[in-house]
């Protein structure tokens, strides 16, 4: 009796896996399929006749500049990660190690621009950026996200428990708040830096509405507002549209296979906000 | 301040400031800016945005076209059908993951795809489940297929299969099974996670005073992942207050303004109609105030000390 529950349990949940990675396997088989073969048949998940015409539509200059698009992404992604875990692990170890006055209050300030929602600051933040030049400019796409109070948070936890007797001793010897930084707490920090990275390169991937609307120029576009230009077209071509879904997402997949274990730790470590 | 004091504020001062240069310019800055900003008529192509006083603020509650009332209806709409379902679907997935013999790994991974895909891409993917003659009609004709038959007998009729995005009634709901879909399997993780710190003795303890699975979960599983619980919720109702990307792809607020939502109402007000980004930021502070009042409430509901942990 327990263990066909267990049985079951089992089956259930291999059943409910497979429905979360349905709408996968649907994005790949359509994305394979010759425009015949996707008329005749859409729903289908066995290609009969697989070709990469779609991919190469979709990467195509004229019809498809997938090329730049995961290109810009790749170089918004990178640059948003280099620079939020400098500019957060700096601000975390003022916070953690050092003390001064105000700091708490500095951090308390800090951490209470979480609460904001981003809708709310979207308009100010187009206005600022515009004001500032950045309209349609690589910087404007980035700026907001050069630091992050979220990567301030969890560094500031994971420096909080790293034991003060190496930072002694280092005192000692004449090392000074920037050497204790440098190189005895960030070697130190590497997990956690590891994990912030890979959340920060994952949610610039993923974000939207900031470059729709600080962008105009199609040769600046990240790879999400790329793909959303393909539902645009006048009459929808979803084979190419699937190629292009499947090009914007493999590197993340990709991703997530090599680093998945710091990612599920890193959630669980921190309960993060999702992407 | 003494020399030493000075000396060590200038150290924290400046390991900060980059970061708070950022932090400063574009959300402090920004929240204060939209305040300045829904005080005027604000077109961003004429320089000159006289001074309005609260007029942005009455003409989005009170004026007689306003989408205001009824994108904050369709907004609680999404996040009253969202939250339930997420947080059901994603604890009974982290109970069966909990008790899976083994592939723990695995099945966290595949639940954790969704919340890794651009939500562009997932919203592309469901426009085209949702076709007339996609895949989740054709799942639907099969269950009506099996279903009818019994309903003929019982004297009902199965309804037809609906158009799900063009449809008033259906196109909300649709985006929820998609958001939910999406958001699920993340929040699982995390369950599984609290799952995982419950000490095994409480429900061997329990097995021993004869407890049944069902008393076990009632008793120990549920009160203490009230944290967890709370935590999921806040985050859920947070964030889906805030749902734009699906809606702008699938039906862009369609169709009519069944689907239009507080943040999609903004950006159409802000970038898509002249002289909107006073208005936009007057709905966008309503919008700041709705969610600020609705968390501080349910905090103080809840009235938990451990949050964030």
């Amino acid at each position: 009796m327990k263990r066909a529950g267990k049985l079951i349990g089992f089956a259930a949940l291999i059943a409910v896996t497979f429905a979360m990675v349905l709408p996968y396997l649907w994005m790949a088989a359509s994305a394979f399929k010759t425009n015949t073969e996707f008329t005749s048949r859409p729903n289908d998940l066995v290609v009969r006749h697989p070709t990469l015409t779609n991919f190469a539509g979709a990467v195509d200059r004229g019809t498809g500049r997938m090329g730049r698009y995961l290109f810009n992404s790749l170089v918004y992604a990178a640059t948003v990660t280099v620079f939020q875990l400098i500019f957060d692990s700096l601000a975390a170890f003022a916070f953690a190690r050092l003390r001064w006055k105000g700091r708490d209050v500095a951090f308390t300030l800090l951490l209470s621009t979480m609460m904001l929602p981003g809708a709310v600051i979207l308009v100010p933040t187009y206005l600022i950026a515009v004001n500032l030049g950045l309209a349609d400019t690589i910087l404007g796409v980035v700026g907001p996200s050069l630091a992050g109070v979220f990567g301030i948070f969890l560094l500031r936890q994971f420096f909080l428990n790293i034991p003060a007797d190496l930072e002694d001793s280092a005192r000692i010897d004449g090392c000074g708040a920037f050497g204790i930084y440098w190189r005895i707490i960030m070697p130190l920090a590497k997990p956690a830096l590891i994990t912030l990275g890979l959340f920060v390169f994952i949610s610039e991937w993923n974000s939207f509405v900031w470059p729709l609307v600080i962008l105009s120029d199609w040769d600046k576009y990240p790879v999400t507002v790329g793909v959303s230009l393909f539902r645009d077209e006048s009459s929808i071509a979803w084979p190419k549209i699937f190629a292009a879904s499947v090009m914007g997402s493999a590197p993340l997949i990709a991703l997530f296979a090599v680093a998945q274990k710091h990612i599920v730790g890193g959630i669980t470590l921190s309960g993060m906000k999702a992407g | 301040m003494s020399d030493r004091a000075r000396r060590e504020w200038m150290t924290g001062v400046g390991f900060v400031t980059p970061a708070a240069a950022v932090v400063l310019l574009f959300s402090v800055g920004a929240i204060a800016y939209s305040f300045w900003v829904s005080l005027h008529n604000w077109d961003i192509l004429i320089p000159a945005h006289p001074f309005v006083g609260l007029h942005n603020y009455s003409d989005v509650l009170f004026d007689k076209d306003t989408i205001f009332w009824i994108a904050l209806g369709n907004t609680f709409y999404y996040v009253t059908l969202l939250v339930p379902s997420v947080i059901v679907t994603a604890f009974l997935l982290s109970l069966l993951a909990y008790k899976a013999p083994y592939g723990q790994g695995f099945f966290k991974a595949a639940f954790f795809l969704p919340s890794i895909t651009p939500v562009v891409v997932i919203s592309l993917i469901w426009m085209w489940l949702y076709r007339f003659d996609g895949p989740v009609n054709m799942g639907l004709g099969l269950v009506y297929a099996g279903v009818s038959p019994i309903a003929r007998l019982a004297g009902l009729s199965t309804p037809a299969l609906p158009n799900w995005l063009t449809n008033t009634s259906t196109a909300m709901p649709a985006i929820v099974v998609m958001s939910a879909w999406q958001a699920a399997g993340y929040y699982s993780v995390i369950f599984l996670a609290g799952l995982s710190e419950i000490p095994r003795e409480f429900y061997e303890a329990a097995h021993v005073d004869g407890a049944g699975a069902l008393k076990s979960l009632l008793y120990i599983t549920l009160p203490l992942l009230r944290n967890t619980f709370i935590f999921v919720s806040v985050m859920l109702v947070i964030g889906g207050f805030q749902v734009f990307t699906q809606v702008y792809i699938m039906t862009r607020g369609g169709p009519g303004t069944s689907t239009e939502v507080m943040t999609s109402a903004i950006f159409k007000k802000a970038f898509q109609s002249y002289g909107g980004m006073g208005t936009a930021s007057a709905m966008a502070w309503l919008l700041f105030a709705v969610v600020f009042v609705f968390v501080f409430a349910y905090m103080r509901i809840v009235k938990s000390r451990r949050i964030y942990d």
